[in-house]
């Protein structure tokens, strides 16, 4: 715990063939890592739509993994390609809209690379720790900024 | 314009098109035009005011027109992206429509704003534009006008935004959208909006608050432009619609600029060139994938 | 009864309605990204009121009835469920200087909302609305409130009505509630006005009003009341894009949708939200019939809710002639001319 008591929230999603079994391998190994990181198994990176995050962001996430297989090792081929450059475009654009890309780790993690899941883990966890919590994307419902739109609750 | 009337008859005459859609002078202002009889092709007009993207007029959503038969359609070069990218993604047959190309000097912000092209008055898509003749066309009409004045506002906007820290930026991303009551003007005109059932409409699970709040507003104008990205025709159609009057032709703008930037694409009006986002290269940027 | 007002005694005035704690709403500008426009606004400071101007882009519907309005907040454990009703009452409001066609809509929403149910989400900002109207002295191609029943000087829904004079307003105090304004805020108005001073320009709007459009509205409400299947209809909704755009500008619009809202898994909100029967989504079934199956029999609603359905119910038409439909509409839709193709109809019928 920091002097601030602030421990942040993260949703990983992670890929079922490469990161989800690395994250078992770290656990299976008893490598020491940070407790803040909640994980969501799905089928392949391919999988996750850039709305995941958002959604995390909306329930009050301060921080998002994402992680599968490297490039040329997805069970169904392609996936982390077609992932990737979803990836791109969400990772460039979120900061136009005001949301700040370090709260967000992508990463290729293997099922043989338990000690890069608790790196990804730890950095990710000191970094969104460092940056604050972040309620602002939950918060915006009772923003109520102009108008007669008071839409609070 | 004569041309325009006559070759419209003319399609309409001989059976070729069942209807012509284009432009005629409404009551305040351009507005489109379904002509079905070879008199009305009278009524079809072509000038700076032909503001709107007529193609979101030929998306399978809009059964009472597909009703009317085979259609004709007016086309400036920007709007022939938006017919390309139809057709590119199975919406449309090259051969079940009928491309009538218009050579353009630009269009102006609004279908009621008179008067010749200025910096102020002058749609902001005009500016540089490298497509004022339509490459897909089936009829090329007109005789090429000079370049369009250019406005920089949107460009100025943009680099305002850009400045900004990112928390600031975010602030005023979240003013905008309080303003937004969801009355998905921004996604009905849009051409390539074709899904037959929106994200934003499915509820179960409902992976986008349909609640005109910040909140469920900034997530949806994000998810319009994550999937318009390497579609979207830049048409502006999206902005002008907007009641509230909402920037939301710089999302796409930006959006569009990263494709440009990450995947060396951009969005043209030849039909045969596959999506950024069906594809992919082994060598894809990934300096951000730890 | 009728008093004068001073410009700068206006300013005073509102100033200290404001500074008594209750929220005033006036037309002020309104900076976008391209451009300004008049809108009604909660405002800080008489300063900030834009009286004249192009007519007032949104209606004051958004500020008796929200957008989205939170009803309830819901927690549940297990089989039980418990409802904390949503914070954030009604708080009194001045409306300053709106135009005729947004005070007879909430007249005309009054209604609705009074007739089978008496709806408190509704009544609660009504009745905590004090309402000052201002006469128009501009109108646009697209007003036409002269043509069902209203204009620009109508005083429907008014609690006291300014009209312009030189150097200020007459201020005719219209209900109970307006007289109270007045005795409470008395020592900014001066003794009583003289009608003949308002602004010509009042009559001349009114006078433009009338040149663009005037119909027979009995005459439509039975032509649409005998004309459901027309083939009319086969036109009208072409350019229709079948956005909310028209129905969320609308004064006298009024559907609404209830959705939960969940923040988590055992907890959430219960909203009422805007609708709009524009959309293909307004009538779609569960099994995925609907029975609006075209923009074409959407448009036909519209029209029919307008123009014979409450009509039918309550005497006067859904609608105030403020023209917004039009002026927001991407596709260029026009209720003007619609209504003159069926007054046409009509009268051919008769």
């Amino acid at each position: 715990m920091t002097s601030t008591g602030f421990e942040p929230k993260i949703a990983a999603f992670v890929c079922n063939w490469c990161t989800y079994t690395g994250a078992d391998l770290a656990g299976t190994s008893r490598i020491q890592m940070a407790t803040n990181v909640r994980i969501i198994r799905l089928p392949c990176t391919g999988r996750i739509d850039p709305l995941f995050i958002i959604k995390a962001f909306e329930r009050g996430a301060d921080g998002v993994i994402v992680s599968g297989c490297h490039p040329a090792d997805c069970h169904y081929t392609a996936g982390n390609y077609h992932a990737r450059r979803r990836f791109t475009l969400f990772n460039d654009f979120i900061e136009f809209l005001g949301i700040d890309s370090r709260r967000i780790t992508f990463s290729w993690v293997s099922a043989s690379e338990g000690q890069k899941w608790a790196d990804i883990v730890n950095d990710t966890t000191a970094r969104v720790r460092e940056l604050g919590p972040f309620s602002g994307y939950r918060d915006l419902v009772r923003s109520g900024l102009t108008g007669g739109q008071d839409a609070g609750t | 314009m004569r041309e325009l009337k006559n070759l419209a008859k003319r399609l309409l005459e001989e059976g070729t098109v069942k209807v012509v859609i284009g432009y005629e002078e409404g009551p305040v202002g351009v507005r489109p035009v379904f002509v079905t009889r070879p008199a009305d092709a009278e009524k079809l007009v072509f000038n700076s005011r032909c503001v709107q993207n007529l193609a979101a007029y030929l998306s399978r959503r809009r059964g009472h027109i597909a009703r009317l038969g085979k259609s004709a359609i007016v086309v400036k070069g920007c709007d022939a992206r938006a017919v390309a990218g139809l057709i590119r993604e199975s919406q449309l047959k090259r051969e079940d429509v009928v491309v009538i190309g218009m050579r353009c000097g630009g269009v102006a912000l609004r279908p009621s704003d008179e008067g010749p092209l200025t910096p102020e008055t002058v749609a902001d898509r005009c500016s540089g534009c490298e497509s004022r003749e339509p490459k897909l066309a089936d009829h090329l009409l007109g005789e090429l006008p000079p370049a369009p004045p250019k406005a920089t506002r949107m460009f100025e906007l943009m680099a305002q935004i850009e400045r900004m820290p990112v928390a600031e930026r975010f602030r005023f991303w979240a003013e905008q959208f309080e303003r937004c009551m969801r009355c998905n003007a921004c996604r009905e005109v849009c051409p390539m909006c074709f899904c037959e059932r929106c994200i934003q409409d499915k509820s179960q699970p409902q992976w986008i608050e349909t609640s005109p709040h910040a909140r469920g507003n900034l997530s949806w104008h994000f998810t319009h432009a994550m999937h318009l990205a390497g579609r979207c025709s830049s048409c502006d159609e999206c902005q002008r619609a907007c009641p509230a009057g909402l920037p939301l032709g710089l999302l796409n703008r930006k959006m569009a600029e990263i494709v440009r930037n990450r995947f060396e694409y951009q969005v043209s009006d030849d039909s045969t060139v596959p999506s950024p986002i069906g594809a992919f290269k082994q060598q894809d940027p990934q300096e951000f994938i730890k | 009864m009728t008093f004068s007002i001073s410009d700068s005694g206006l300013n005073a005035l509102v100033d200290e309605v404001i500074a008594s704690g209750t929220t005033v709403i006036a037309p002020a500008l309104v900076k976008l990204s391209a451009g300004e426009r008049r809108e009604y606004q909660k405002i800080g400071s008489a300063q900030k009121m834009a009286l004249t101007g192009a007519i007032v882009s949104n209606s004051l519907k958004p500020f008796i009835m929200p957008p989205s309005v939170p009803l309830f907040r819901y927690t549940r454990a297990k089989a039980a469920v418990s409802l904390e009703p949503a914070t954030g009452k009604a708080q009194a409001a001045v409306v300053i200087g709106a135009q005729a066609c947004d005070i007879a809509a909430l007249e005309i929403v009054d209604r609705v909302m009074d007739w089978d149910y008496h709806d408190e989400v509704w009544f609660e900002r009504r009745k905590a609305t004090t309402v000052i109207s201002l006469a128009c002295t501009q109108a646009d191609a697209s007003c036409f409130c002269t043509a069902v029943g209203s204009g620009p000087d109508h005083p429907r829904g008014s609690d006291i009505q300014l009209l312009r004079k030189k150097g200020g307003y007459l201020a005719r105090a219209l209900t109970e509630s307006g007289k109270a304004f007045c005795s409470k805020y008395g020592s900014h108005f001066e003794k009583a006005g003289d009608d003949a001073d308002r602004d010509p320009l009042i009559k001349e709007t009114r006078e433009k009003v009338e040149t663009n459009l005037k119909i027979d509205l009995g005459a439509i409400r039975s032509f649409l009341t005998r004309n459901f299947e027309h083939e009319l209809w086969n036109d009208f909704g072409l350019r229709c894009h079948g956005c909310g755009a028209c129905a969320f500008a609308c004064p006298t619009c009024h559907c609404f949708d209830i959705v939960d809202e969940p923040e988590g898994i055992t907890h959430g909100v219960r909203r009422r939200n805007w609708d709009t029967c524009q959309t293909a989504k307004f009538t779609v079934h569960a099994s995925g019939h609907n029975p609006r199956k075209d923009q074409n029999s959407r448009i036909r609603q519209r029209v029919m809710h307008k123009f014979q359905i409450y009509p039918e119910r309550f005497g006067d038409v859904l609608c105030t002639g403020c023209g917004r439909c039009v002026r927001v509409c991407a596709g260029g839709m026009n209720l003007l001319e619609i209504l003159k193709v069926l007054d046409k109809s009509a009268e051919a019928k008769s």
